[in-house]
């Protein structure tokens, strides 16, 4: 391994981890004075190509407290057939099945190239994928009829042995029956009144356990009685009678007024959802997938009266203390989103309208689920469609990339307590020995539940070093976490993903330098952004600028070299040096940044930076940007308006949109028609190169992007505008003399002056 | 196999919608991934924009024509994504017209090796769907990359390759869903009946081999509810 850089990528592509260290301060007092926390980034189910599961069961420390895995860290006596965990030192008998092993006939975890390795779980009762569609029909019928029919384009993507149920609303909220006989019955509920999961199962008919049984086949004890099915059915049984069931689907017939809004029970709705599902089919893999098309207008979970004369809440009204059903609402979409947990069932949210549909309120139903949240401006566009039909792609070996019902364990040495997680998760409230005091994120617990992930989701986990200061460097002077992931695989196989990582001990006064040397600016950036978007929910916007800029400040004055009050002397070495600039484009973002952004566009923004793996984070905080010009290949340039120059074509990518600017005199060229002569050929190769390239980008993405083609002077390129750092600006214009690229009319600070400011306070010995 | 297209997203309900996959390019991305474009170039420590590389222009914008083919100071970037043509791409006219009946009658044929076997009700579902899909081809309605991906299917089918013909099944729901969700729904059954019914027939040919009993009974339609 030459250099921590392709360490850190090597532990990336096998375990899925970023650490923000990669060697440890090994002591508490020297580890605060770190500024950034030791933290990792996890992709769970990173997918791996070359990560068979193993058919059998991980071996347990027969510690009851510790219940580690075994793991290649332990250390093995292959005479005396023990190991010993790398956790709590407990010396294990290895069970009978492993008397054969020998230092040349190993069990795979304890091969070192299985770090990560993941057992398939043969017990337990397999219980089929549920997806169960909730449909808002108060929609125009452009809307309503492109909703359909992806919703019956969905029948041919599901696993055919899949259950799926049908729940619609306007004003009225209908649970659909699904037979294979001809007649479709519903059960209808008034919008306006909020049930308990035990009323709705009393009126849906769940709650009798014994059923008539229609079919002659004895059902084993265990498994699930049929009382679902009239609700839920497997697709390939009812796909013909559901299809026609969607097809034949009218506009809520309540009449609408002038000036009013359609009264839309989404709150009761989603209640009935989660209600069905909690009687019929708890704790197995479940999706709730609400569509809707409005904000919610009647009963529990109003955001907005149905006057069109009061608009729906800003972030001005919030401020004010002007949001008159945010709380309430708020709170039953939390209620739900908590019981949606306890059951292990997610919820999607597919929010397809003009103004705001409340994903404010909702969003907890899908951060704490890990459920997706989708917004676009109608299901009528090929952003709903595609995103949705992404939903259900498969990866190399033709299994679904979802999973369900996930719990996260970790287990630590030790010297290091998990202080939280932030991530689409809920805590599962188990406390131990591991478990640190402080909090960060979600914390209180060693474990949490995801109930739907995919293998990009990505968790932010939060650790607390707490060796005492001059304490000597822990025995073994490495220190250990093992990530142990239980879930439901799409195959509805249970299965069981560990991963145990190790990182050395270094005493941060004598050894500073590869502390230093093993940071990891990216993962920190995005750990940090993760911590002060976290706050953002519950703060002011300017306090979490204040705080992440204290301890940007405190990193620069930790790791910098210079000379006291000497700000022209300041340096970062290379591994700190992009991590200012990261800090700069946090703070200008969407995710702390809420001006110009409804509340529902700040919920989405959040919704997506708190899931993404590194590399797609990192792409929210400070935007990608590629040259196209006659100079030479592709290559991407410094996101800065001086990058934008008149014979370039510029290329962004924000995660959220990909943006395509010409500029000045390729704009020209291209009106002139240059690509169309034979001779100018090349011409129209350059033009083609950002579009192919943005086709890939867009081919990969999730959700899809918006695509916007513009050019120099054209009113969306302020886009493009809005990102760069306005290292020109109309105030500077004249001060940088004969400089190029397009000056961008704005008062915000440059990167130039933040590092200006920052270098100042970096050297004073005030601060 | 399946259709290889991009075609325009629908800007008049969507602001700067994005470009349309087809259900191939779709499936297709999963194997062929390029170098993905995450470079990002580090400011000055001082913040301030470097000067760069390209930098022949500096101050005045070129005027003037771009350089033509021959004389370009390199080659010019040329992406490599799989998607070759931005448009849909209309088939060649001199593709002879698929016949309906040709489409049509393997299908029928299929359904009534599976009548017997399968539920009556869900036999007449399909024949219900059949005639919906003859309706519309009859009519005009079907365009041309659905009728000859529909022979495709058909062939596919009869040459007993299930996943095959389950497979554009769905790339014609994904591409083509306005043309196609009311009765492709039916051939999808039919594809899935087909297949089960196939199984089964093995199964029951070892069966009568071993039992060497004429098997009356019809295997399936107990088990319906």
């Amino acid at each position: 391994m030459a250099t921590y850089l392709e360490f850190i990528q090597q532990n990336e592509d096998q375990d899925g981890v970023r650490f923000s260290w990669n060697v440890w301060p090994s002591s508490r007092l020297e580890a605060t004075r770190m500024v950034v926390p030791l933290a990792c980034l996890l992709t769970p189910l990173k997918e791996r190509l070359d990560l068979p599961p193993v058919q059998y069961e991980p071996v347990l420390c027969s510690r009851p407290t510790c219940k580690a895995i075994l793991n290649p860290l332990c250390q093995v006596d292959f005479r005396a057939k023990l190991w010993a965990c790398n956790f709590c030192f407990q010396r294990n008998q290895f069970p009978p099945a492993y008397t054969g092993i020998t230092e040349v006939n190993q069990p795979a975890e304890l091969m070192p190239q299985f770090s990560t390795i993941e057992y398939m779980i043969q017990r337990g009762a397999q219980s089929p994928l549920i997806f169960l569609y909730v449909v808002d029909t108060c929609l125009e019928e452009d809307d309503l009829q492109a909703l359909k029919e992806s919703l019956q384009m969905s029948l041919s993507l599901l696993p055919p042995d899949a259950l799926v149920g049908l729940i619609t609303f306007g004003r009225m909220v209908q649970v659909h029956e699904l037979s294979c006989e001809g007649i479709s019955k519903s059960y209808v509920f008034r919008g306006t009144k909020d049930l308990t999961a035990k009323q709705i199962q009393d009126m849906l008919g769940l709650s009798k356990p014994a059923m008539p049984m229609q079919q002659a086949r004895s059902a084993q004890p265990q498994e699930h009685p049929f009382v679902s099915s009239r609700f839920l059915q497997p697709v390939h049984k009812i796909d013909m009678n559901l299809t026609d069931l969607l097809g034949e689907l009218q506009r809520d017939p309540w009449p609408v007024t002038q000036g009013k809004r359609p009264l839309r029970s989404t709150g009761v709705a989603l209640s009935i959802a989660v209600g069905l599902l909690e009687g019929t089919f708890p704790n197995t893999g479940a999706r709730i997938m609400l569509f809707t098309g409005g904000p919610p207008t009647q009963g529990p979970g109003m955001v907005v009266g149905d006057e069109l004369k009061t608009p729906i809440r800003s972030w001005h009204d919030i401020e004010k203390d002007n949001a008159r059903f945010m709380k309430k609402a708020t709170k039953h979409y939390e209620m739900l989103a908590n019981r949606t947990a306890a059951n292990g069932h997610c919820i999607d949210i597919y929010a397809c309208a003009l103004d705001q549909t409340g994903l404010l309120e909702m969003k907890c139903c899908t951060n704490v689920t890990g459920g997706h949240m989708v917004m676009g401006d109608s299901f009528n566009t090929s952003l709903f469609k595609q995103t949705f039909q992404r939903i259900f792609s498969k990866d190399f070996n033709g299994n679904f990339r979802m999973a369900f019902g996930a719990t996260l364990e970790v287990k630590t040495s030790r010297e290091l307590k998990i202080a939280g997680t932030i991530g689409p998760c809920v805590s599962l409230n188990v406390k131990g020995p591991c478990v640190s005091e402080n909090e960060l994120g979600v914390g209180g617990t060693s474990q949490w539940k995801i109930c739907g992930l995919d293998p990009t989701t990505t968790l932010g986990i939060y650790f607390e070093v707490v060796n005492q200061h001059n304490a000597p460097i822990p025995q073994g002077g490495r220190g250990a976490i093992q990530f142990v992931t239980q879930y439901q695989h799409s195959s509805t196989q249970r299965r069981i993903r560990v991963t145990t990582i190790a990182r050395n001990w270094a005493d941060a006064q004598s050894q500073l330098k590869h502390i230093e040397a093993a940071f990891d600016q990216e993962a920190a950036a995005v750990l940090m952004a993760r911590l002060g978007v976290f706050r953002a929910e519950s703060e002011e916007g300017p306090d979490v600028l204040r705080w992440l800029d204290r301890q940007l400040i405190r990193l620069c004055q930790k790791f910098g070299q210079y000379n006291k009050e000497d700000s022209t002397s300041f340096r970062l070495s290379d591994s700190f040096s992009l991590y200012p600039q990261f800090m700069f484009h946090l703070r200008r973002s969407p995710f702390l940044q809420v001006f110009n952004n409804s509340p529902d566009e700040s919920s989405y923004y959040r919704h997506h930076f708190a899931r993404q793996d590194l590399t797609q984070s990192l792409i929210m905080i400070q935007p990608i940007l590629y040259a196209y010009s006659f100079h030479g290949p592709p290559e991407p340039v410094l996101l800065d308006s001086g990058s934008i120059l008149a014979d370039r074509i510029l290329l962004m990518d924000t995660f959220f949109q990909i943006v395509i600017y010409l500029g000045e005199t390729i704009a020209q060229w291209r009106k002139a028609g240059y690509q169309d002569m034979p001779e100018y050929e090349n011409f129209k190769h350059l033009l083609q190169a950002p579009l192919d390239d943005a086709q890939e980008i867009l081919q990969a993405r999730f959700p899809m992007p918006r695509y916007i083609n513009t050019e120099h002077g054209g009113s969306q390129a302020r886009f493009l505008l809005s990102k760069v750092n306005p290292s020109q600006t109309h105030n500077n214009l004249y001060a940088w003399g004969q400089e190029t690229g397009a000056p961008i009319l704005t008062d915000d600070v440059s990167l130039q002056v933040f590092m200006d400011h920052l270098k100042k306070l970096a050297v004073s010995s005030a601060s | 196999m399946a259709e290889l297209y991009v075609k325009p997203g629908n800007k008049e309900r969507g602001w700067n919608d994005p470009p349309q996959f087809s259900y191939g390019l779709q499936t297709q991305a999963v194997g062929s991934k390029r170098t993905p474009l995450t470079k990002r170039v580090a400011a000055a420590q001082d913040g301030s924009p470097r000067a760069t590389a390209s930098e022949t222009t500096a101050g005045h914008p070129p005027t003037g024509p771009p350089p033509p083919s021959n004389k370009a100071p390199g080659l010019p970037p040329v992406g490599s994504c799989s998607a070759s043509s931005v448009e849909p791409t209309s088939l060649p006219v001199i593709e002879s017209e698929t016949l309906l009946e040709d489409v049509l009658r393997p299908l029928e044929q299929a359904l009534e090796d599976c009548r017997g076997h399968v539920r009556k009700q869900v036999c007449d579902d399909i024949s219900r769907r059949l005639a919906l899909l003859q309706e519309q081809w009859a009519g005009g309605k079907l365009s041309m990359p659905v009728k000859k991906r529909m022979a495709l299917l058909v062939r596919e089918l009869s040459s007993h390759q299930w996943d095959t013909a389950d497979d554009i099944h769905r790339s014609l729901m994904v591409d083509h869903v306005t043309e196609v969700s009311q009765w492709m729904v039916g051939v999808k059954r039919l594809i899935a009946e087909k297949k089960s019914l196939s199984s089964e027939e093995e199964a029951t040919k070892v069966l009568t081999e071993v039992t060497t009993e004429e098997n009356q009974t019809v295997p399936g339609f107990l088990g319906a509810p």
